[in-house]
């Protein structure tokens, strides 16, 4: 019994040794990362609203086949976004443009944020100066009237 | 106070439900290409049959440049409206085509099989003539007038409306 858990324990203790030799040795590549970088600020046009960089769709695999043959002949990264912009139109670039028709999405939310700010603010305020009328003193029959009443009260009390 | 603020509260709610309604009935496949208006580009190539090819203006005749592939569904359903649209206006435009991401055996098969009414098929094997062009899948049509001009580009199957008002609008 003891053997055998020795045994089990040198073998995996040999195991995880090995699994360090053969695991290779994980280098990043700057030209790949500079591909994913590219591929990642464009739309794959296939597939609607994933970027070229994790689409398996063959199209963004030429993409990024396009990206990097292009880094390789030391293009600049707005250039090849331009290609495909050329091509693909503004609908390529998963931040849209911050002219013409793509201005209105950049500049609409803090606009909108503004205006809301701006709400609250004169909300508060006029809520805070909204003065409490003070009413106007009771008149002399209405005071009768009172009178009259509590006496009505008092008098069906002593009934009780 | 709070009445003026409606002025303002109102028409932007109008204009917000105004962009929500546009937004949700749009396409959202639909892609405008922004190379209409533009020349086609001159690529080159070969044919099914290795014959070296031109994409551009052929024969100097308004040109229909049309991407298909065998394993594409949609171009089947394509297919008789350019097979009729070849027969009609074959004289006076060129029909050609750019065969996308295709098997030749299969790419050949197809076009015996069902009649071809292109004067020849680029082979885009890798699909790079077709990113050069943006492409973005199949089947899609370029019109090209006289002067190399894209005036239409179709990114879905044909009719044969939308074939006859692409070849009005190569011959405006």
């Amino acid at each position: 019994m003891k053997r055998s858990i020795k045994t089990v324990l040198t073998s995996v203790l040999l195991l995880s040794i090995s699994s360090l030799v053969f695991s290779g040795e994980v280098v990043e590549d700057p030209l790949e990362r500079r591909v994913l970088d590219i591929a990642s600020k464009l739309r794959c046009t296939v597939c609607q609203n994933q970027p070229v960089a994790e689409s398996n769709s063959g199209l963004a695999k030429d993409m990024r086949a396009v990206i990097k043959e292009k880094l390789q002949q030391g293009k600049e990264e707005k250039e090849i976004i331009q290609f495909f912009v050329d091509r693909y139109g503004d609908y390529v670039l998963l931040a849209p443009p911050k002219t013409g028709s793509g201005l209105p999405i950049w500049l609409l939310p803090p606009i909108f944020l503004l205006c809301a700010l701006l709400f609250a603010v004169v909300a508060m305020k006029s809520g805070r100066e909204k003065k409490v009328t003070t009413l106007a003193p009771l008149s002399e029959t209405d005071q009768e009237r009172i009178r009259h009443a509590r006496k009505a009260m008092d008098d069906s009390g002593e009934d009780k | 106070m709070t009445r003026h603020i409606w002025w303002i509260i109102l028409p932007a709610l109008v204009l917000l439900i105004g962009l929500l309604a546009y937004g949700l009935t749009s396409n959202p496949k639909h892609i405008p290409s922004p190379l209409i208006g533009k020349a086609f580009p001159t690529l080159q190539g070969q044919d099914l049959n290795g014959n070296p090819v031109t994409l551009g203006l052929v024969d100097n005749k308004p040109t229909i440049v049309n991407v298909w592939a065998s394993w594409c569904a949609a171009c089947r359903s394509e297919h008789n409206v350019l097979l009729r649209g070849a027969r009609r206006y074959g004289d006076d435009i060129s029909l050609v085509a750019i065969n996308y991401k295709d098997e030749l055996p299969n790419a050949r098969r197809w076009l015996s099989r069902l009649g071809d009414p292109y004067q020849w098929s680029f082979h885009d094997l890798s699909g790079r003539a077709g990113l050069e062009l943006g492409v973005y899948g199949v089947p899609e049509t370029f019109f090209i007038n006289k002067k190399g001009i894209i005036v239409e580009k179709i990114s879905a199957p044909l009719t044969d409306k939308m074939f006859a008002d692409g070849v009005a609008l190569m011959f405006e």
